[in-house]
């Protein structure tokens, strides 16, 4: 400590301490002298300068100064050659931001809680049937039975998420997701309320007064973070409710929740086979997994043998409730991402290396000079380590404006439909180590070869030669092809794998989607039970809704639906007329729609009739089916006359006759280019509570979204419209995932064929001036053009081939993790491998074309003077 | 420092010690230290100046040593070296490590 001090007292008076050195040393001399007559002091003495640098170095901090110095030798060396440094320093920021980007985007992915005090010990519960051909979730009787004998929980909730609207006098009527929770929801997710209290188990005994807990965001937009809205009510699907609390700002656990509302059990819930609750828990301290499977697993037996009506065969299945995201599905293809974006750096740092190897031919001489005044192998080698390190930094430094803009490229791509709001994808301390680490470690990676290369320079050759000097000549060069090849390999991997998602996009939207899907404008509706109790009302409100919506200006046909297209359908246990009696009915898919949603899609029949106005009027039982369904129903049969029926909750209804034949319309949003085999339902079958509205316009679609809104108020002044979107817009989000994914791997792979390109044209321009002299020769001797141009390129594809030769296999084993996301392409497919191979070759032949040119120039009597 | 070790020149700790010593009857400058340690050895131990300036400087950063610009015995401008209290305890403690090691050698010397 006190040596540090008197360090760096001595590090402000560098004059003063060199002189009294220079004194003290002096005196010695003189003293010496006098004493000694006759002999030469200095030859008793030794090296003065060296005996004073030695005091000196103890004076000063040597080590990190002749750091310094390196440093600032490389940044004069970078100075020199501002073209150099700045293609590395560019192909360096995009690897590197890319990197760091993408980093973020998969660290915010898998290090997925939710805002959850430890997330990783929540649980789900479900459950499938013995074969697992389908899932439940789980009854209130059975939930309260489990919660009461299970041991490896410290808490077990259960919740129905239930879309409400909201109305009262602070603004208009609003939508939000609403769940009916179990009272220890916060406390099994470990949030508490930061206003007001928590739900507590009083407030689910049935007949106890309605109470809500607001969600933050609620709180902050509507009510304007008032906080005495604690203790007012307001009405949530027209039921007048109390605000007991306000949870905390980011907590929305268990779903996208806006308002946490007691779960009362009804009769309706009370029926130990109305599997409508969704089950979670927190695995009490020290319980593993598996011991809470094995004890749930016990309990559902015992309760299997108690009620074997309703719970035979029932197996849980108990998940940690990261896994069922929507985000944890897509972990793989980050991972895809996050490695395409590993490959873009890894070009970018054989890049580099390649202009630094380049670069060290024309440094030999000086380097020779410096290991003959004295410079140590290690000492070159650290200088150049310093030099690699720099460029990386700066990079780094550049990678992270990069980074920033990415990042906001993709949240602004991404919207909220792929990107949960707890995503983190922000810049923060973590991003920032990754960040430095990744560009240390390029540094050390790119520079390594050239600098290891260039510190066994043969001094006596390098010198002598009068700074010709070649660095290893042919292996240098041998070395950098390796590099090329090498990036060409992985080039051609990020082609294979952006041409397949970019043909997988250009298949969805050429897609047909089986309907006209321009100017239709969609919202979505929902009926409170509290005020349309029966399915009458629902009916009832829909042909007056109706009624008015057609005889808006502008609007050509409306339609009420329970699903868009591309978006799911309802599932309906049934029965075919003349089948074998099942012991569990089978199910099928349908869409429940108004008569006007064929001529809002504008979809002719294939066989028979649509639905007209008079078969809802006149309640006919009939249905329509899809191709699909008659086909693998009735194959070879004319379906028309067929009839069916539906038998929701185990009660068989009124059979429906098949009136008409409609072509497919894509529904699967999952499989986005699969059929599925579909019924149509008249709404008065099976009126559905939330729905789609759907209008074909003569005008802009978006234009009209006002007046359908005061068209459905007109009708009742508390009933919120929602999601009011055009169809093609909807469509367009739902092939967003493809898109964006497509377009981020074609970034990815437009930066790497770039990046590979300079890789390739330096190496061959390296390699041209360092044969010039041999083409000067070749030419005097009768070479022609064309046998230089032969000689350059025959040299520069060589490694395109070899990076091809090991790429290709490579690309159809890689393009297999897109799996999933790909649509109608398979992985590996060889046209999409033609064509990136193709566009390589291209990027080949550009990237020699240049040098090749000035080879063939070379005019053979100023080489070989120069010789 | 690729100078080869000749006859009578010190390992850098007894160095150490027998400069600790040497101020410790008088501050003195560098030449004087050297001259001192030659003439108490009866010229046996010669001080090469390439190990004792780099000492004295090390020693004075480890606070052990104080210096001082002052006069010398023909008037000139000289660079005085002086015990500090550190530098007393640091010489008792290696006076006595070394009279230890010195009086085993003899022993090991004797008995063989």
């Amino acid at each position: 400590m006190q040596r540090f001090r008197k360090k760096l007292r001595a590090l402000w008076r560098r004059r003063q301490l060199d002189r009294d050195l220079q004194d003290e040393l002096r005196f010695h001399l003189e003293m010496a002298a006098e004493s000694s007559a006759g002999s030469n002091p200095r030859q008793l003495f030794g090296n003065v300068t060296s005996i004073g640098e030695r005091c000196r170095d103890l004076w000063t901090f040597a080590r990190i100064e002749t750091w310094w110095q390196d440093v600032r030798y490389a940044a004069r060396t970078f100075a020199k050659n501002p073209g150099f440094t700045a293609v590395a320093i560019v192909a360096l920021a995009l690897g590197i931001g890319a990197d760091t980007a993408m980093f973020t985007i998969f660290d915010g992915a898998i290090s997925w809680d939710m805002g959850l005090d430890h997330g990783e010990r929540v649980v789900v519960v479900g459950g499938t049937d013995a074969a697992h051909t389908q899932e439940f979730g789980t009854s209130y009787p059975d939930f309260r039975d489990l919660r009461a004998r299970v041991h490896s929980f410290t808490g077990l909730a259960a919740y129905q998420f239930r879309p409400v609207n909201v109305s009262d006098r602070s603004g208009l009527p609003e939508r939000y997701y609403c769940v009916r929770t179990s009272a220890n929801c916060n406390t099994v997710a470990r949030q508490k309320p930061l206003l007001g209290r928590d739900l507590t188990p009083d407030d689910e005994k049935p007949g106890a007064r309605a109470v809500v807990l607001l969600g933050h965001h609620v709180w902050r937009q509507r009510y304007g973070s008032d906080p005495a809205i604690v203790g007012r009510t307001i009405r949530v699907d027209e039921v007048p409710t109390l605000v007991v609390g306000v949870m905390p700002a980011g907590k929305r656990f268990p779903e996208d929740t806006d308002l946490w509302t007691p779960l009362i059990p009804t009769t309706a819930l009370e029926k130990r086979d109305n599997r409508d609750l969704m089950m979670y828990g927190r695995l009490a301290d020290g319980v593993k997994l598996t011991a809470a499977r094995t004890e749930m697993d016990t309990l559902m037996r015992q309760l299997a043998s108690q009620f074997p009506d309703t719970n035979k065969g029932l197996t849980p299945d108990v998940e940690p409730i990261a896994t069922i995201t929507g985000v944890y599905s897509m972990r793989p293809l980050f991972a895809v991402l996050f490695g395409a974006v590993g490959f873009v750096l890894l070009i970018a740092c054989a890049d580099v290396a390649n202009m630094l190897l380049a670069r060290a031919a024309g440094r030999a001489r000086e380097i020779s000079i410096r290991v003959a005044i004295g410079a140590g192998r290690m000492r070159i080698v650290r200088q150049l380590l310093i030099e690699s390190t720099l460029l990386s930094l700066a990079g780094g430094l550049l990678g992270w404006l990069v980074a920033v803009g990415g990042l906001r490229w993709f949240d602004a791509g991404t919207g909220d439909l792929v990107k949960p709001p707890w995503l983190n994808l922000k810049l923060d301390a973590t991003a920032f180590a990754y960040l430095a680490a990744i560009s240390v470690a390029t540094g050390v990676l790119f520079g390594l070869a050239p600098a290891l290369r260039l510190a066994k320079v043969d001094i006596q050759g390098s010198l002598k030669d009068g700074g010709h000097g070649t660095v290893g000549g042919r292996r240098s060069l041998r070395l950098a092809s390796m590099l090329v090849a090498f990036e060409m390999a992985l080039c051609v991997m990020l082609l294979a794998g952006a041409g397949l998602m970019i043909r997988s996009t250009a298949n969805l939207y050429a897609a047909p989607i089986g309907m006209n899907t321009a100017h239709v404008l969609t919202m979505r509706i929902n009926l409170p039970e509290a005020k349309y109790p029966a399915e009458k009302d629902l009916v009832r409100f829909h042909e007056l809704l109706a009624a008015r919506l057609d005889a808006l200006p502008g609007v050509e046909a409306t339609a009420v639906t329970s699903n868009l297209p591309l978006g799911s359908w309802m599932s309906f246990p049934y029965e075919l007329e003349g089948a074998a009696p099942a012991e569990r009915l089978p199910q099928l898919d349908a869409i429940v729609v108004a008569p006007g949603y064929f001529r809002v899609g504008q979809v002719r029949a294939r066989r028979g009739r649509l639905f007209t106005e008079a078969d809802s009027t006149s309640g006919a039982a009939v249905t329509v089916v899809n191709e699909s369904f008659a086909a693998k129903t009735w194959p070879g049969e004319n379906p028309l006359g067929k009839r069916l029926r539906l038998a929701p909750n185990g009660t068989a209804q009124a059979w429906l006759t098949v009136v008409g034949v409609v072509p497919d319309i894509l529904q699967n949003f999952r499989h986005p280019l699969e059929h599925s085999p579909l019924i149509y339902l008249p709404f008065s079958e099976a009126p559905q509570r939330v729905a789609y509205l759907m209008a074909r316009t003569a005008v802009p679609p978006a234009t009209l979204a006002q007046a359908f809104r005061t068209e459905v108020q007109g009708l009742d002044e508390g009933l919120p419209v929602y999601e009011v979107r055009t169809l093609e817009n909807r469509i367009a989000e739902n092939h967003l995932a493809t898109s964006l994914f497509g377009a981020v791997c074609a970034v990815f792979a437009g930066v790497a064929l770039v990046l590979a390109s300079i890789g390739l044209y330096s190496v061959t321009a390296h390699s041209v001036s360092q044969r010039m002299p041999e083409f000067g020769i070749r030419l005097a001797m009768g070479g022609t053009n064309g046998s230089i141009l032969r000689l350059v390129f025959r040299q520069s594809l060589l490694p395109l081939a070899i990076g091809l030769l090991a790429g290709l296999p490579l690309a159809v084993l890689v393009t297999r993790l897109l799996g999933a996301m790909l649509a109608g392409v398979p992985p590996g497919d060889p046209v999409t491998l033609a064509a990136a191979t193709g566009v390589l070759v291209l990027a080949g032949v550009a990237g020699s074309a240049i040098p090749a040119r000035r080879a063939m120039r070379v005019d053979p009597a100023v080489v070989l003077r120069c010789e | 420092m690729g100078k080869e070790r000749s006859e009578g020149t010190l390992v850098q700790g007894t160095l150490d010690m027998l400069i600790l010593k040497t101020l410790s009857r008088s501050a003195m400058h560098g030449y004087g230290i050297s001259q001192s340690i030659q003439q108490f050895s009866d010229e046996v131990l010669r001080v090469e100046e390439g190990s004792l300036y780099p000492a004295l400087h090390r020693l004075e950063l480890d606070g052990v040593i104080d210096s001082e610009w002052g006069q010398s015995e023909n008037n000139r401008r000289a660079k005085f070296y002086r015990l500090t209290a550190a530098g007393r305890k640091r010489l008792s403690q290696e006076a006595g490590e070394w009279r230890r090691l010195a009086g085993a050698i003899a022993r090991v010397m004797g008995t063989a």
